[in-house]
């Protein structure tokens, strides 16, 4: 295991379950990746990643006394390792957040790189769960004033569990000199670099109807070229695969109300 | 009218007719309204749950034939895309929509330190680039080549403002995670 990495954003819109499959797509060059969609609320990595009708997802994984093995919800495709989550409403509702952290243990244990895409609004237990169990997380920003807001505020929330910042991802971006100094004086506030600034494309938008990850449909896009970039950047810290799996296992979670 | 009275402001606009009041989640909603109903008027903006503003917060939005043209916000009493950065808040924002004749306006709309970009509202107060980009689309040609950024540069410059911004998503996470039962998790006590 090397290292556990919330994709987190505070607002939706922004790009982040294309970002995160971008990320994991351009780091599986090197690393084994594996990528949960912890955003159980407002699941979305099925259909980015022609999962839709997939048998067994997360939802299953969370059901109290659930008898599923996580092996079961894990897809190979693309390279990665996916863990879809289903997005029926009752299965939604009877979910255990807190078995979140049980199945992220199991699955930290056979991978070098886990990616959780998280939850925009951090309105609940289980929306901000995911920022507590990562080691860092990427802020998936747009250069715009609601966004930067959101964005400082999830940072926050994150750093309040110890979890820092591992860098920045500029998305949809429309006027490049613009971003440049926005990104630069943004710096001062997120830790971490601003790993890339990705150009707003149609290629994003035609991967997600295609049901492809945006580095499967369009590999030489200057968006999926910009997310590679942006993989080369980030600094994976190394941890040690026991460790981080007893660390996920340790955590106090209360039991949900 | 509550909450902004044009006539003390800074930017004086003559009372218009009220055509629609609203506390909306997405500010993208009345724009979009005003934007396909060609709209030549103004809107009074009062985030509700601003951060920062307080209960008083207001600010307006002029709009010519549905295009924004003028922004100005009373509580920091700055104008244009200045106005805009000051404005933009998460949260619930009500938003009154009033007509306004064109010639009624335009001394208002004279002004260009107030002027905003066709499409820096959608951009800043929604965050939505969709509906930005139809916006620059329908604005008059001279208009379409305006600058948007600078708003999101007034906010960043803002140091006291952001570290506000944190400060108060500090306090909320710890009182979440009391709530949440996840205490026993944070590393900020």
């Amino acid at each position: 295991m090397v290292e556990a990495l919330a994709v987190a954003s505070g607002k939706g819109g922004v790009g982040k379950t294309t970002s995160t499959l971008a990320l994991g797509m351009a780091l599986a060059d090197e690393y084994d990746v594996t990528v949960v969609d912890a955003d159980t609320g407002l699941a979305n990595l099925c259909f980015h990643t022609g999962l839709a009708a997939a048998d067994t997802t997360l939802q299953d994984l969370l059901l109290e006394d659930s008898d599923v093995a996580v092996d079961d919800a894990v897809y190979e495709r693309f390279g990665l390792s996916l863990v879809p989550c289903g997005t029926s409403l009752d299965a939604f509702r009877e979910a255990d957040p807190t078995r979140l952290r049980e199945v992220v243990a199991t699955l930290a244990d056979g991978t070098d790189v886990l990616l959780l895409d998280s939850p925009a609004a951090i309105g609940s237990q289980s929306a901000v769960l995911p920022l507590v169990l990562a080691d860092r997380t990427v802020v998936v920003l747009q250069p715009t004033v609601p966004s930067l807001s959101d964005g400082l505020k999830v940072q926050e929330y994150a750093r309040s569990y110890g979890t820092e910042t591992a860098g920045v991802l500029f998305n949809r971006v429309r006027d490049d000199e613009a971003v440049d100094r926005v990104a630069e004086q943004a710096e001062r506030y997120f830790g971490g670099p601003t790993l890339a600034k990705i150009p707003e494309s149609d290629a994003a938008r035609a991967a997600r109807r295609a049901g492809k990850p945006l580095l499967a449909h369009a590999p030489d896009s200057p968006a999926a070229t910009a997310y590679r970039r942006a993989a080369e950047r980030l600094e994976l810290q190394e941890g040690d695969s026991g460790q981080v799996a007893d660390r996920f296992r340790s955590a106090v979670i209360p039991e949900s109300p | 009218m509550s909450g902004f009275d044009a006539a003390d402001a800074a930017l004086h606009v003559p009372q218009g007719t009220l055509v629609r009041s609203r506390v909306v989640d997405d500010v993208a909603d009345p724009l979009d309204r005003a934007l396909d109903q060609k709209l030549t008027g103004y809107a009074v903006l009062e985030p509700g749950s601003s951060l920062l503003l307080g209960d008083e917060a207001a600010g307006l939005l002029t709009f010519e034939d549905g295009i924004p043209v003028v922004a100005y916000c009373e509580t920091t009493d700055e104008g244009g895309v200045d106005a805009l950065a000051a404005l933009a808040a998460p949260g619930p924002c009500s938003v009154d929509l009033y007509e306004l004749s064109a010639e009624a306006l335009d001394p208002v709309h004279q002004s260009p330190s107030f002027q905003v970009p066709p499409d820096a509202p959608a951009r800043e107060l929604a965050a939505d680039p969709t509906l930005a980009e139809r916006t620059r689309e329908r604005a008059p040609e001279e208009r379409q080549a305006e600058e948007s950024a600078s708003a999101v540069e007034a906010f960043l410059e803002d140091e006291e403002r952001i570290a506000e911004i944190q400060e108060e998503a500090r306090t909320e996470a710890k009182s979440r995670a009391a709530e949440w039962g996840l205490d026993d998790q944070l590393e900020v006590q």
